[in-house]
């Protein structure tokens, strides 16, 4: 009740920390997960190149075309163990938030700063996955969805405002823009299921 | 942080300003959020629902789609008057159909005399050159050697296969090797009626619901087991025993 009287007391519309705890709680186990397999399926692939990810299921949603490429080991390493490391910390900040901590301003721009690099890696991962490698990757599309919530979470609570009016309109908007993007390239496919 | 704005002794006003802040943000900040996701939701529903119905009104011409056409290029065999018909649907890049050429070349061999086998062009558009290679296999058909360059493109698809930039020049370097005249190659891959007749497969393939490569029809029908030497041969035998 005390933090919904403070939020209330300052005369811009702020979310509350429960909302952005539970938003970032889920997005991150979701991320944390996605990363988790993806990276087992990667050492899987690596001891055995025949090996069939769990996610290839057709020529479009693939894991193992995308998995092989260069671009999934961008810094020299497989991609997902930047999640399986970074996801958590956005989980303990979920659950920190619903525990009732206020945490400091250095912590919330630090927040800032990973997701907006996280953000801006899925979206070049994105383009990558769609106009260059032509394959989707499951696993690797539950990690853009809950980026774009996490930065827009992130986001929201510190700028507030008018982010914070729409809060849910803008992540849908969002990924609303990116599924059409999916079902414009790949359209040609989606059509022969239907 | 913010409480201190509010003097301890007022905390009635503070009250009152919470609970009006709190409406204001119900009011304005709660519906308009929901107003405009809604709205957004709408309006993409309504969008795919038009690209939707716009893209069926056409309708897909299934009663026009054929699993061979007359003109379909067939493989040569000894047969003159086939008993079974095999009819493969590939893409010369994708890595399925390089694995089932092994075993179709090996089926042709054993089946020369009884089973026609005839390909179609289904290039998939995740594969940048599969398109190009279409096109130059059936340029190498304009000229009679379509299975010279059915065998030189798989035998050779790690060379040129999941490669960005177009691959012409390797395909002209093959049509050269298989003894092509290149420069009517290089036109007839250009050439509108090639484009035209890989076209006609791919839509087809399309109408007939095909949704990878390889795909197979015998005598017509669709084959459903995996693309591979084993499941082919017996569909073959089980058709040559109707």
């Amino acid at each position: 009740m005390t933090a919904t009287l403070d939020r209330e007391l300052t005369d811009r519309p702020v979310l509350s920390g429960r909302l952005v705890g539970w938003v970032l709680l889920c997005a991150g186990l979701v991320g944390a997960l996605a990363a988790f397999v993806l990276a087992v399926e990667k050492f899987a692939l690596l001891k055995d190149p025949g090996y069939r990810p769990s996610c290839s299921i057709n020529p479009i949603l693939s894991c193992g075309s995308v998995m092989t490429t260069g671009q999934a080991e961008v810094f020299g390493f497989p991609n997902p163990l930047i999640g399986v490391a970074a996801f958590p910390v956005v989980v303990a900040t979920g659950a920190a938030l619903l525990a009732g901590a206020r945490l400091p301003r250095w912590w919330w721009l630090g927040m800032q700063a990973g997701a907006l690099f996280g953000v801006g890696f899925v979206h070049w991962l994105a383009f990558q996955s769609l106009y260059r490698i032509g394959a989707l990757c499951p696993y690797c599309m539950a990690v853009w969805v809950v980026m774009i919530l996490i930065f827009t979470y992130v986001t929201v609570h510190n700028v507030g405002g008018v982010l914070a009016r729409v809060h849910t309109a803008v992540p849908v908007a969002w990924l609303l823009l990116l599924a059409g993007l999916i079902g414009v390239r790949f359209w040609d496919y989606w059509r022969t299921l239907l | 942080m913010s409480r201190t704005k509010t003097p301890p002794s007022n905390v009635e006003s503070a009250r009152a300003s919470a609970a009006k802040a709190a409406g204001q943000l119900r009011r304005t900040g709660i519906s308009t959020n929901l107003k405009v996701t809604l709205g957004i939701l709408v309006t993409a529903l309504v969008a795919v629902l038009v690209v939707v119905v716009i893209n069926f009104q056409g309708g897909p011409h299934v009663g026009r789609a054929e699993v061979m056409r007359t003109d379909s290029n067939r493989l040569s065999t000894g047969a003159t008057a086939p008993e079974v018909t095999v009819v493969e649907f590939l893409d010369f890049e994708c890595g399925g159909c390089r694995a089932a050429y092994a075993d179709i070349e090996k089926l042709r061999g054993e089946y020369r005399d009884r089973v026609a086998f005839v390909i179609r062009y289904f290039p998939l558009k995740i594969h940048p050159n599969a398109q190009n290679a279409a096109y130059a296999a059936e340029a190498a058909a304009r000229q009679g050697k379509l299975e010279q360059m059915y065998k030189t493109l798989f035998d050779n698809q790690a060379a040129w296969a999941g490669k960005r930039e177009p691959q012409t020049a390797t395909f002209e370097k093959y049509a050269e090797g298989i003894g092509l005249d290149v420069d009517r190659f290089k036109k007839d891959v250009r050439s509108a009626e090639v484009r035209a007749r890989v076209k006609t497969d791919v839509s087809d393939g399309t109408q007939l619901g095909l949704t990878g490569t390889p795909s197979f029809f015998v005598n017509g029908e669709p084959f459903a087991g995996k693309a591979r030497y084993g499941p082919l041969k017996a569909a073959i035998d089980a058709a040559l025993a109707k």
